[in-house]
Order: C-alpha cells, then sequence, then structure tokens
C-alpha cells in the first residue's frame, strides 16, 4: 500500500476555501470530506458503484467553465475554483429535483427514499411542471416473489443497471428505449419473475426511489418505508462459505429486509438466499420445546410429519430431555459418535469435538466437510502442509489468468462469482472446465466441457504440455517444491493428443489452456465439489497444486489454490477439530505433544492417539453394531450420505439417537430426543469463511419459545455427562481456542467485535494476510511437494443398463438438504419441487417434455422427479440437485470412497433414465 | 422399501406444477439460432458490430423478433438484455415480441421536421394513413431525412420520394419502387483520372505533416460539423496522443434542415474519401470508421461501391475503412454518442473531460471529423489555401455551404462566402416565395433556435451568432415567412429534442418532456420555462440539451406575441 507521504495531492478552492485532497478524488468526494453535503440521486457513494453522473442532481460551478459539472464524477484539478453553494448551481440542482418530482407517484413506495431526502435537502416538495401522460406510466411489476418492480417512481439513474450488470454482473437489468421514453428492463422487458433474474437483490440494495423493493417492505397498496424497523443488527450470512456480512433490519423482533454491507469478502453484496433467505428460522416447523420419542411411536423411519409430530414426540422440559439424551450415551464410550456442524460457529464447533473427545475417549467425532473437500484438505496438506486456501478470492482482482473447475460459483458461491465476472469484464481470462456448461461460460476465455471424471487425464494434459513446451517456473520449482524431477517423468505419458480422447477435450484446446495459464503473470485456481467428491478427489486436488506450483502460481498477489469452501463455516469447524484425525487446527491426535497441549487445557490425563471414524465409517459402523449411539448436531445424513437408504438404516438402528436442530429434519425423524436449537441469526458466536477471515456472528432475533443457543445445549449436555464445564458465553469458548490454535494468534474476540480479520494475522493490528506462503510452506524445508497422479476411471461407469452419468449438485435456491431453504418462502417458491436438468435434445429423445416426470435409478434405488430443459448439462449426463426430500438424489449415489480424503463420488454414478407419466399433484 | 406415500417425513411433494420447465428466462430458440449463424457467416462476433447484425436481421425479416434477438445474444455470448437495450435505442429496428404482430413488408416514414412540417408533412401523412391498408403499409413519422429543399418528402422503403403526394406513393408502391436510386456521381475512376489522389500519393511518399497543418490552418478550415474548431490543430492534438489513433468520420449530418454532406457525397464522393486519407495519413490512424446515417441510403451504397474499389485499387488495405451504418437516431452526431454507436452501444453521449481526441473509439484517441469538412481538406490542398482565406464579406474570410429550405424560391445548397446574411442567402435562394414576406429563419438547425427578420444583418458564420443566443451550426437555414408561426416551429423543434433525446440526463430527458407540454399552452409560463430553460442548457450533458432552450428562448425573446395566450 502507498504510504500516505506518497499520494499525491491535488490543491483546490472549494467555496472560497483552499482544500487538499488525494489526486483522483472527484469534486463530490472533495466536499464529503469537508462535511458538505452536495446532493446526489443516480451517484451512490458505495463500493463497486462507479458515478455515472446522469441525474445532474450535484451540479456545481467551477470557474472559467461555460456549463456546471457534475461533482461526482469530475475530479479535482490543482488550482481550480469550484463553488457548490452559487445561485446558478443551486438553481440548477433544484430544478432536476422538481422535474423528478413532477412525476413521482402518489403512493410513496419507500417513505424514507434516498430521492426525498434529497429533495428535502433541496427543499423541493412539490413541482410547477405538468405530469408525464398517464399511458407513459408504467404499471406494477409483482412477477416476483421477492421484490416489487414500481417503475412509476423510477427517475433513470441506471444504478440497478450498474447494480446489475457491474457489480453483480448478471446483466439481466438493461435501460432500453430512448429519451423519456427510456425504461428499466429485465432481458427484453419481460416481467422480472419471467427473466433470467437470480434475485440477488442488488438492484433492490441500489435503487434510491422505492421503485425497487423487497416485497416484504410494501403493503397491499405498494407503499413502505424502508427506516421502518426498530434495530439493525450487523451479522454474517448462514448459507455459503463466501460469509457475506449483512445489516438485519428488525421490527418486532423480526428481520423485516436485508442489506449488504462492506464485508470483507462481499463489499456489499449478496445472492439471493442471504438477501431473501432469512424467513425459514419462523417457519411453523420451528422446533419451540425439547422432544421426547414417544414410547408409542411408531418404529423409526422417514415417517414424521414436521408439522405434525406429536404422533412420535412427546414434549420435554429441557431437563427431562438433556437427562434423557444423556443417559443413552453417558459412559458408553465407543458406542457413541458424534457429528457437528459446519453452520454453527466455531465455538460450538469446538466445544462440540471437545465433548466427543473428553466425554468419551475416542476421536469418533466428524462433519460435513467429509462430504464437501476432505479431499481437498487431504491433498493440500499433504502437498502444501495446509488445509486452506493459500489466498482469498477476491485476489482475483490482481490475477491475469483463472482457472475455475468442477466449482459452479454463480450458484453455489454467488457473490464470490461476481469478482470472478468483473475479473473478465477487467481482460482477465477465465478458464472454465465443468462437465457443464455453467453460468460462467459466457464469461469464459476457455471452456472446456470435460467428460465427467476426467479431470486427472487432462490435467495431467495440460501439465503436459507445460513441461514439454518448458513453460514452468524452473526457479520457483528449485526454491520451493520437492520431487519435480518424478512429477516430469511422470508427465510425460499424459500428451494431450492422448488425453484427448479421455477427457473430451481436444488437444489443442488443452495446449493453449496450459500455454495460457502457464504464460501469465499470476494465475489462480478455484474448484469445488466436482473436484473433491471422486473417488479420485484426492488425485484430482494433487493435480491443481501440481498445476499451481510448477508455473510458480502460489503465494504472490493474484495467485493462489483456492477450494472455494460450501458452508458458513466449514472452514472454521474444521479449524476448530470437527475433523476425526486432527485436534483444533489439523494438529494430529497421534502427535503426543499435540495431545498434552490439549490434554492440559482440559484438564485430564491424556486423549486418544487413534484416528477417529469418518462420516460414512460411522454409518457403517452402525450396521457393525459397533456405534450404537449417536449425537448429531445440525446434520442431516439422513439426506446428505450417499447411498442414503443404508445411512437411514443406520440411524433407525441406533438404540439411542440424540438431534440437535431447528426442525424435525430427515435425521430427526429417527431421533429419540430432539433439542429445539437456535439459527444463525438468533446467536452470537465466530465465523470462518472461505476466505479464512474470522467474522463475528450476531443474534438478530431471539429464539423461538424454548428454543437455545447450540452451545449452551452443548454445555448443558457436557454437564450432564460429567464434564466440568462452565462456559456462561462463546467468548470464553473463544479464549480457550486461542490457546492451542496458533491459527487464531493476534485475534481477539475484543478485535472480531470490531472488525473480521484474516488469519494468519501477524499482529494486533494487522487485518490479516490474503495470502500466504510467499516465503515457503509449512512442511520439511519450507518445500511444496509435486504428488503425481493417475488416471482412475470413475468407480461406476455407464453400461447399457446405466447409460447416462448422474451428476449431482446444487442449486441457486437451495442449501444442501433443504432443511432451511425449503422453509423460506422466496427460495421456496423460486424452485418448489425436486426437478433434474437433461439437455432438451436427449429428452426429446426420451419423448420427455420439459416439465414431465421421468424416473432415474441407479444400482442403489430409484426416484421420480421432474425433468427440466438445460443445455449446459451435456447429452449423456443427468444434473440432479440433492436438496429435495421428495426425491433424495442420494438414494442414487455410489458410496464408493476416495482412499485419503474418504469422501464420496457423489458426482458419478451410472443412472437409467425412463420417461414417467405426471403425476397429479396433490 | 416404504411406499412413497406411507413415508410422512416426506413433507415436500412433487407435482406442484409450478417449478420451471426451463432454466430461468427466454429460452435460445434452435430455429432462431441457426437463421442469426446463417445471417452472420464467417463474420467475427465482434460486439461494435452489434448494430450491423441487427441491421442485418431487421433487413432479412422485416423486424427483430425476442427470438432473433435471444438467439443473437447468445451467437455473440451478450446477455439479452444489451442486445435489447441496443434494439430498441434506434428507430429503424422493429421489435416483435412473442405474441405481438410483425410490421407489415413496407414503411413509410414521413418527415416531419420543420421544412417539411412547413410543407405539409402533416396533411401528407394524414392522406396516407387514409388512403393505405394499414396491413399492407405502415405510415410512420420520421425526423429529417435531409432533403429539406424537396419538402415534404418521405421515404418509401428505401426509396425517398421528394415533392412526395400521396399519387407519387401509391404510383411508387405499384411500380415497387422502393429502393434507394443512386445518383449519378464522379466515381473512383473518373476522379483519378482528374487527378484525384495524387495529393494523396504525394503525402504518402513526401508529405510533412507540419506543413499539411499549417496550410488548414492559414486556409482557415474548420469543423463543419457545427462546432467550427480549427482541423488543423484538432489533428495536432489527435497526433500528440500515444497510438494506435482512429479516424472516425461523422456522416450523421441529423440536425434538421442540413444537406450538404449528403449534397456532396451524391457528386463527389472521392474529395471527401481523400481528404480522409489524408487525415489519416496526418494522424497515423490504425482504421477509419465512417458513421453514415441510416437516412441516407444512396450514400450507403456509393460509400460501399468506392470503399471497394479504394481497396481494389490498392489505395487501402481491405477493412482499413469500416463503413457503419446508423440506425436512426439524431444524437449520434453527437461525436461521442458517434463513437459509442460505433462500438456497437445504445448512442449516450459520454462526459467531457477526456475528449475523444484522447479518449475515443475503443477508448484510444480519436479524429472526429464531418464530411464536409474533409471535402475541404482535399480541395485546401489541392486547390490551395485562397479558395477559403480568400473569400471575404462583412469582415469574415472563407465559405460556408448553407443547406436552404423553407419559405425560398431556389432552396438546395448554396455555396456563399462565410460572412453571408440572411439577406444574401435568401437572395441566393431565389428571395422568398410568391406571396410569402420574410418573418424569422433558423440559421443552424433547430439547436440555434429562431430568429426574427430583423436581424437581417448579422454574418451567418462561427462565432458571429453567438450575442444573440444562437449560432451557425450546420448552416442549415430553414426561412419562415409570415405564413407561419415562430410558436409553431418553436414546438416543432422541442417535439423533436424529445424524440432525439438519449435520455440519459435527467435535464434533457426530462425537461424536453415538460417543454413541449408547457409550450403547447396558448399562454406560455415563461417564468417556469426560463427555469426550465436554465437547468437545460447548464446542467445537460451535451449539446443537445444544452441548446435546446434555444428554440423557447429566442421566441419568447422576439416573438412574445405569439404565446401571450
Amino acid at each position: 500500500m502507498l504510504d500516505a507521504s506518497e499520494t499525491k495531492t491535488v490543491t483546490f478552492e472549494l467555496d472560497g476555501e483552499e482544500v487538499t485532497v488525494p489526486e483522483g478524488y472527484t469534486i463530490w468526494e472533495a466536499a464529503h470530506g469537508q462535511g458538505l453535503v452536495i446532493p446526489h440521486l443516480c451517484h451512490k457513494p458505495e463500493k463497486g458503484y462507479r458515478p455515472d453522473g446522469n441525474c445532474r442532481a450535484c451540479m456545481v460551478e467551477v470557474e472559467g467553465e461555460r456549463v456546471l459539472v457534475p461533482s461526482c464524477i469530475r475530479p479535482v484539478a490543482e488550482g481550480i475554483k469550484v463553488t457548490t453553494d452559487s445561485e446558478r448551481a443551486r438553481k440548477s440542482r433544484e430544478m432536476v429535483m422538481e422535474l423528478l418530482v413532477a412525476d413521482q407517484p402518489e403512493v410513496k413506495h419507500d417513505a424514507s427514499s434516498h430521492f426525498w431526502d434529497m429533495a428535502d435537502l433541496n427543499g423541493v416538495t412539490t413541482s410547477r411542471f405538468p405530469k408525464v401522460e398517464s399511458d407513459h406510466v408504467p404499471l406494477l411489476d409483482d412477477s416476483h416473489v421477492a421484490m416489487r418492480v414500481n417503475l412509476d417512481a423510477c427517475i433513470h439513474c441506471n444504478l440497478c443497471v450498474r447494480a446489475c450488470r457491474e457489480v453483480q454482473v448478471n446483466d439481466v437489468i438493461g435501460m432500453a428505449g430512448r429519451g423519456h421514453d427510456a425504461k428499466i428492463v429485465f432481458d427484453q422487458d419481460d416481467p422480472m419473475g419471467d427473466s433470467t433474474c437470480v434475485a440477488c437483490g442488488e438492484c433492490v440494495q441500489a435503487c434510491p426511489t422505492g421503485a425497487l423493493m423487497p416485497a416484504t417492505v410494501l403493503d397491499e397498496h405498494e407503499a413502505g418505508d424502508s427506516q421502518d424497523y426498530d434495530r439493525e443488527v450487523d451479522s454474517v450470512c448462514p448459507y455459503c462459505g463466501v460469509g457475506c456480512q449483512i445489516s438485519f433490519k428488525v421490527k418486532d423482533d423480526k428481520i423485516k429486509y436485508v442489506e449488504g454491507i462492506d464485508g470483507p469478502a462481499n463489499e456489499g453484496r449478496l445472492c439471493v438466499k442471504g438477501r431473501f433467505g432469512f424467513d425459514y428460522i419462523d417457519h411453523p416447523h420451528r422446533l419451540t420445546k425439547p422432544l421426547i420419542r414417544r414410547d408409542d411411536a411408531p418404529a423409526k423411519g422417514l415417517n414424521v410429519d414436521p408439522g405434525n409430530l406429536m404422533t412420535h414426540f412427546r414434549e420435554a422440559s429441557w431437563d427431562e430431555a438433556l437427562d434423557f439424551a444423556a443417559a443413552g450415551m453417558k459412559g458408553r464410550g465407543r458406542e457413541v459418535a458424534g457429528f457437528g456442524s459446519a453452520k454453527c460457529s466455531n465455538e460450538e464447533a469446538y466445544l462440540f469435538q471437545k465433548l466427543i473427545r473428553q466425554g468419551f475417549g475416542h476421536n469418533n467425532v466428524d462433519h460435513c466437510t467429509r462430504l464437501c473437500h476432505a479431499s481437498s484438505v487431504a491433498a493440500l496438506m499433504e502437498n502444501v502442509g495446509s488445509g486452506a486456501v493459500t489466498a482469498t478470492f477476491n485476489e482475483i482482482e490482481n490475477a491475469d489468468v483463472a482457472i475455475v473447475i468442477g466449482a459452479n460459483p454463480t450458484e453455489n458461491h454467488p457473490v464470490a462469482a461476481t469478482y470472478f465476472k468483473q475479473f473478465t469484464k477487467r481482460g482477465g481470462k477465465l478458464i472454465v472446465m465443468d462437465p457443464r456448461g455453467q453460468g460462467l461460460k459466457r464469461f469464459a476465455s476457455h471452456m472446456l466441457q470435460f467428460k465427467p471424471g476426467a479431470d486427472v487425464s487432462m490435467l495431467n494434459a495440460i501439465m503436459n504440455v507445460i513441461v514439454e513446451e518448458g513453460l514452468y517456473d524452473q526457479q520457483y520449482i528449485e526454491a520451493y517444491t520437492e520431487n519435480w524431477p518424478a512429477m516430469k517423468e511422470h508427465l510425460k505419458g499424459f500428451e494431450p493428443e492422448k488425453m484427448a480422447e479421455i477427457c473430451g477435450i481436444e488437444a489443442e484446446v488443452l495446449r493453449d489452456v496450459a500455454r495460457t495459464f502457464a504464460e501469465a503473470k499470476s494465475g489462480m485456481i478455484f474448484w469445488g465439489m466436482g473436484i473433491s467428491q471422486h473417488i479420485h478427489g484426492t488425485d484430482n486436488s494433487r493435480c491443481l497444486i501440481s498445476l499451481a506450483l510448477m508455473c510458480g502460481h502460489v503465494g504472490r498477489p493474484g495467485t493462489g489454490l483456492h477450494p472455494l469452501r460450501g458452508q458458513n463455516n466449514v472452514q472454521g469447524a474444521s479449524d476448530a477439530g470437527l475433523v476425526p484425525m486432527f485436534l483444533p487446527d489439523y494438529q494430529s491426535v497421534k502427535d503426543d505433544g499435540v495431545r498434552s497441549a490439549f490434554a492440559e487445557v482440559w484438564n485430564m490425563q491424556d486423549l486418544s492417539d487413534e484416528n477417529g471414524l469418518t462420516v460414512t465409517e460411522i454409518m457403517d459402523a452402525v450396521h457393525e453394531d459397533k456405534i450404537k449411539s449417536m449425537y448429531i448436531l445440525g446434520e442431516n445424513p439422513a439426506m446428505s450420505d450417499p447411498d442414503v437408504d443404508h445411512a437411514r438404516d443406520a440411524l433407525a438402528k441406533l438404540d439411542h439417537l440424540v438431534v440437535q436442530d431447528l426442525f424435525i429434519t430427515e435425521t430427526a425423524n429417527y431421533a429419540d430426543v430432539i433439542l429445539p436449537s437456535s439459527g444463525w441469526y438468533e446467536k452470537n458466536g465466530t465465523v470462518t469463511n472461505t476466505n479464512r477471515q474470522v467474522q463475528m456472528g450476531r443474534a438478530v432475533a431471539p429464539p423461538p419459545g424454548e428454543a437455545r443457543e447450540d452451545w449452551w445445549i452443548e454445555v448443558e449436555l457436557a454437564k450432564r455427562l460429567g464434564l466440568d464445564w462452565n462456559y456462561t458465553h462463546p467468548r470464553e469458548v473463544f479464549a480457550e481456542m486461542k490457546l492451542n490454535m496458533r491459527s487464531l494468534d493476534n485475534i481477539t474476540w475484543e478485535r472480531l467485535e470490531e472488525t473480521a480479520v484474516t488469519y494468519p494475522s501477524l499482529s494486533p493490528e494487522d487485518p490479516g494476510q490474503a495470502i500466504v506462503f510467499g516465503e515457503g510452506f509449512p512442511r520439511p524445508e519450507g518445500r511444496a511437494r509435486f504428488t503425481p497422479a493417475n488416471v482412475i476411471p470413475p468407480d461406476e461407469v455407464p453400461d447399457p443398463e446405466y447409460p447416462f452419468v448422474l451428476i449431482t449438485g446444487r442449486q441457486l435456491e437451495h442449501w444442501h438438504t433443504g432443511s432451511m431453504t425449503r422453509r423460506s418462502k422466496v427460495l421456496d417458491s423460486v424452485e418448489p419441487e425436486a426437478n433434474c436438468s437433461m439437455h432438451p435434445k436427449t429428452l426429446r429423445k426420451l419423448g420427455v417434455a420439459p416439465g414431465e416426470y421421468l424416473r432415474l435409478t441407479t444400482r442403489r434405488g430409484t426416484v421420480t422427479v421432474m425433468a427440466r430443459a438445460d443445455r449446459a448439462v451435456a447429452e449423456d449426463n443427468v444434473f440432479l440437485p440433492f436438496a429435495y426430500v421428495e426425491a433424495a438424489a442420494n438414494i442414487l449415489t455410489n458410496s464408493a470412497i476416495d482412499p485419503y480424503g474418504k469422501i464420496p463420488e457423489f458426482k458419478y454414478a451410472a443412472v437409467r433414465v425412463e420417461a414417467r407419466d405426471a403425476v397429479a399433484a396433490e | 422399501m416404504t411406499p412413497l406415500d406411507d413415508q410422512d417425513g416426506i413433507w415436500k411433494k412433487s407435482g406442484t406444477g409450478k417449478s420451471r420447465k426451463t432454466t430461468k428466462g427466454r429460452q435460445v430458440d434452435d430455429v432462431a439460432v441457426e437463421q442469426v449463424r446463417e445471417l452472420l457467416g464467417e463474420r467475427p462476433r465482434r460486439r461494435d458490430h452489434l448494430i450491423e447484425f441487427l441491421h442485418l436481421i431487421q433487413d432479412r425479416y422485416g423486424h427483430l423478433s425476442a427470438a432473433h434477438i435471444a438467439a443473437l445474444a447468445d451467437e455473440m455470448r451478450m446477455a439479452q438484455t444489451e442486445v435489447y437495450e441496443v434494439a430498441t435505442f434506434y428507430a429503424h429496428f422493429d421489435i416483435v415480441k412473442e405474441g405481438e404482430a410483425a410490421p407489415p413488408a413496407l414503411t413509410i416514414r414521413v418527415c416531419d421536421s420543420l421544412s417539411c412540417e412547413m410543407a405539409g408533412a402533416q396533411q401528407l401523412q394524414s392522406a396516407l394513413e387514409d388512403g393505405l391498408d394499414p396491413s399492407e403499409v405502415r405510415v410512420l413519422r420520421a425526423p429529417c431525412m435531409g432533403r429539406c429543399d424537396t419538402a415534404p418528402v418521405l421515404e418509401l422503403g428505401h426509396n425517398h420520394i421528394d415533392h412526395a403526394t400521396p399519387e407519387k406513393v401509391h404510383a411508387a408502391i405499384a411500380a415497387g419502387d422502393t429502393h434507394a436510386h443512386v445518383p449519378h456521381y464522379e466515381d473512383f475512376e473518373a476522379y483519378r483520372a482528374a487527378g484525384g489522389y495524387a495529393k494523396l500519393a504525394e503525402l504518402r511518399e513526401r508529405g510533412d505533416f507540419e506543413t499539411v497543418q499549417q496550410t488548414l490552418l492559414d486556409a482557415g478550415v474548420r469543423g463543419l460539423g457545427g462546432a467550427g474548431f480549427p482541423s488543423g490543430k484538432k489533428w495536432g492534438f489527435v497526433r500528440a496522443e500515444a497510438g494506435p489513433r482512429y479516424v472516425a468520420v461523422n456522416g450523421d449530418e441529423g440536425e434538421p434542415g442540413t444537406f450538404k454532406d449528403r449534397y456532396y457525397l451524391e457528386r463527389e464522393p472521392h474529395v471527401f474519401f481523400e481528404g480522409l486519407l489524408i487525415a489519416a495519413w496526418a494522424i497515423e490512424a490504425e482504421t477509419c470508421f465512417i458513421y453514415m446515417r441510416d437516412e441516407y441510403p444512396a450514400v450507403l451504397e456509393i460509400l460501399a461501391t468506392e470503399i471497394a474499389a479504394l481497396e481494389e485499387a490498392g489505395l487501402v488495405a481491405p477493412g482499413y475503412l469500416e463503413l457503419r451504418r446508423g440506425a436512426g437516431a439524431y444524437i449520434c452526431g453527437e461525436e461521442s454518442a458517434m463513437i459509442e454507436s460505433i462500438e456497437g452501444k445504445r448512442g449516450l453521449p459520454r462526459h467531457r473531460p477526456p475528449f475523444v481526441a484522447q479518449v475515443g473509439v475503443y477508448n484510444k484517441p480519436t479524429l472526429v471529423n464531418n464530411v464536409e469538412t474533409l471535402h475541404w481538406v482535399t480541395r485546401v490542398l489541392r486547390e490551395g489555401g485562397e479558395i477559403l482565406s480568400g473569400v471575404e464579406r462583412n469582415g469574415r474570410a472563407g465559405l460556408r455551404s448553407y443547406s436552404v429550405s423553407g419559405r425560398v424560391k431556389n432552396p438546395g445548397v448554396h455555396l456563399l462566402p462565410a460572412g453571408s446574411t440572411i439577406t444574401d442567402v435568401i437572395e441566393a435562394a431565389g428571395g422568398m416565395l410568391d406571396g410569402h414576406v420574410f418573418k424569422a429563419y433558423q440559421p443552424g438547425g433547430p439547436s440555434s433556435g429562431l430568429l426574427p427578420a430583423t436581424l437581417d444583418d448579422v454574418p451567418l458564420d462561427f462565432d458571429t451568432l453567438q450575442p444573440h443566443g444562437s449560432f451557425i451550426g450546420s448552416a442549415a437555414v430553414v426561412v419562415l415567412s409570415d405564413h407561419d408561426k415562430a410558436r409553431d416551429a418553436a414546438l416543432n423543434m422541442l417535439r423533436f429534442f424529445e424524440d432525439e433525446s438519449c435520455g440519459q440526463c435527467t435535464p434533457c430527458r426530462t425537461g424536453c418532456e415538460k417543454a413541449v407540454k408547457l409550450m403547447q399552452a396558448e399562454k406560455w409560463d415563461t417564468d417556469l420555462l426560463e427555469d426550465l430553460c436554465q437547468v437545460m442548457g447548464d446542467a445537460s450533458i451535451c449539446g443537445l440539451g444544452q441548446a435546446a432552450p434555444n428554440p423557447i428562448r429566442l421566441t419568447i425573446q422576439h416573438f412574445p406575441d405569439e404565446i401571450k395566450g
């Protein structure tokens, strides 16, 4: 960063006073720095919004210029004389407001809009001008469930276009037509709800007039008031790993609407889930009292109606429920296992693993990272020495080229995707590798729609070119890596011409990609579950690590390895030790020193030195009668495990199942006791995003009924398991975590109350290191390792009986097993039922019209699901989202696992597709 | 396994009928994609060619369907709205959404700008609307077509009919005469045979920029699009910027009443071309863009033919001269809006600074010259600067091509000394029509407003009209008589601005619309209009909005009796 003393400055005269500002400041910025308020409508002084200068509400007079000057876009020049308060400038500003006020509607869609604030500032309340003809006044567009479009209030400021196109780069909103017939449109002047709008709501947040409003703020007369709330609470989004900061506007203890705020990862942006998906906490299915399975309940099965659970459960007091829960676990040692949650706070994750380890003397504690990025972490730990990202995704700002492979960020990390798309608009080359022609395709310089499961052949071919053409970074390799000669030798057999057939990408394209990536000054690699959820997931990641290392694309600005983490706190939960092989901070349970350090803090003799069982291994152990009692907090294996019937059978087999959750999840169907917990919006605690940024989550609303914060429940349970726990606040837990987690050095609860901090943070003032490993790796001699990978075919390849490839994944609106998002009005309305996507050509061949139903069958089971036409899906593939209980994708998936990461092959199964007559609506 | 219906835990059911059958938004239609691909052929899918591609579709299918727009967007890897907003900005594209009727095969555009209106355009349009089957022929109003000397005019398909009458139109329809008529002009061979391009060859071989620049400055060659900036100086600015540099010729002669560029291009196009290539030589241009208004189909044809001839003759490399076709938007005559349009976008003027000489086409330094300016570059360099500097009248030097129309006997382009007064111009144009008494005149398009007959001693040159709240602009002189009302003329002008405002800035977009409403009142609210004029003039982004108040102010000033109510 530039030292303040090095910043060039400009001095000019502002209303007769000499003012000095940094070079590049606009007159408007300079004036605001002086405390002057120049009205502004089309200018939004927020990150990502360039001033546009179109509304002319901020005109000032500059001596010597013929006409007035828009202060928002005019940079200050040395010596200019600016007058903001001249009669002429004031008159113009007032007249602009008067012109606009003339056509404002009777009903104020936002009584506290920025527009009316600015009108007040100018002293304009009415207009002398005739109104525009009534047939020119746009009508209400209420086609979208989340937002209302009342363009009668539109002032053509273009902020929504910039929001949609430049900030979020969704390119849905345009300014069509010309002159006073110009009009904000969605796509081709389509109703918003029928358009390609992804409902990120950026336009709503940007709109200064109330023309675009969250539907929740308007009444039936389209009247609303954005300032009508009791309090604002700043917290973090509960959904994906991006970790967007959000300001919640709360009225009567209910969230009224939200706005994105300037968090390090999101800079004010949100996606549809973060902006509109908060209402699940108010769903009637919320559990408000502890529940104990009735003695006369039917046999365990997926048979509880979440709206009518008294057939299976009875209400209990917290004391009774906790006693009951503890009694079924206490003293049972290895018969007990636990699944913690990547959706709770760091403190809660830490307490959970501590409870299992301390309470039962083993390490059989895991969480859903096993199903997401376990293989990525295995490869990263092996070759780089650390499981976290080497650079924040925002570093793409400094990159020339970026690879996105096996990730669909426009749906799964939508806010991160905005930065990727902006990168391409700046001229960055985006190389997208995915069996689906996903949302980033339009922005890609190279789109490699390769055959599912052929990652290693494709990546090795690219690396072969880099080796054969001498494009690698010899200096970097020598300074910072090991095992290069073996890697080089290994890659010899992977000529693109040979691999083209296997991966389905032409050799010339592979060569071009190799050159583009290797010859770039700085390159990044992003990946997701398309890489990790394979039996060769670890090999896939090894290839990506090798690719980055050989090009020297690690440790500098604009370079790095970034597995996009899925859950809001999967990074933090893993860091906190919710992993069977590691104590917090990835410290091996086999390391005596590590164990003794924890034993000391935990005030006990020793901890188990045996690696615990993973998620799928625990389920197998239940079937083998080794594990009989489980504590599952905020996880839903009855939906999320591969071959889910197998998992559900295991849950049914347990003699004691404690489930802690917000709803009767599919897993809770099998519970013996259910502990009603708080939603993310209802508690305090820290959370760590994909960027290694630790942020403070704050309670926005109180939990309903008797539902309690997860940490409180954990503590109460631990007490009943005989543990000497006396935490009274998450900050005490955080303080304990710091004792044995170097990653939290310089990060304190108090600091996090003020600001987000990226770890590692090198001093109490350091905001944290966005990029790590510039000077070597946390491995022997500081060297990263090249680990060669061989081509392994997927476990279950198509055959005549099961001729299609089934790929599972997520959709923009739904979160994982759907327990939250399917209970959110907006999200559930946009995606109301199970569907699978196939290429329209394939559907035609099958004789199935889009909207009709298909039967998908694998060796594990069958689901019936609506067919959706989607050109992005390859013609011999089926894409099936896994959020839908009525057609649970994991009934079909293969439980074969990667040998290192123990992650199942969710991304590949052989499937049969048959037409089925549409089922009648219930 | 338990049957689904027994599984109460499956709390969400299929068959809602509410789930989307496709991905979000309008789906791409395979047939439309094939049609678009066929039309585009091997052309690179350059975004700056978007308007050209839209023309291809409009020309072939007579309109732009939603399916074609979606297909073109897909083919160009753009968002639908990015294509849609460009298509809807320009008047010559007909957008047809699903379920809407396509326009009939034949369109008549009746010019309703001042000279044509004075010549009875409204009555003509009504007569045509009454006499034609709307399912076969559609009649639209349109702004100035640059044929004001033959008012009223209309365009039938691409056939311009001068002194139009319903009878002429019916005859043309019957004869299938709907294509542009290319007049006889001096082609490449003829021009070269007469010594053309010798100057260019000489300069390319051993020319000295400073000498050329000085010659132009001494001759007094100034920008004839209306701004009057000394051309030699402008060339120097652009040349001083780091390359790549471009030339962009402004052939969007849209200022109502102006037809001088068309006049020269339909007669001696190579005088212009040689000037262009000299300018390109002078600033060492990478490429030259010629932006020609779509209202001049004959000129477009001439330019395309002669560019091919120049390429054939080896005077320019193929593709060095890029002809870009406008699509019906007056604002694209504003140089930065024209550059946006060249880049395939909506024609929104850019903020200045930076100026296009520094940041122009593709954000590179760009020399923008008007067609006639380049015509005079050639003539001055071939014939000597005295052809301009040697002409003197009323203390002003040089020549001016006045486009004269209205109530005169001999309208047309009249090349006169630049110091000519309106009296001189009317005299050159054969005097007033019989039965008409000179009352007022528009000296340089509607942007210059309306001056009274009493101001008959002012030289109609650059800089001389400013003290009178007007300017010469493109020297589009329309003469009004005692048969005309100034307030009607002013309203005609503001209606034009209202239609042609790009809509970007509040003062112009809303201001023009409000002005038209206020000017329709019997009695003008002059206080409010004056407030409005002030904000439009002071706070509009470009010259359109800044000059649009001129007709209002000058009418209030000089014709107060007409607006008293």
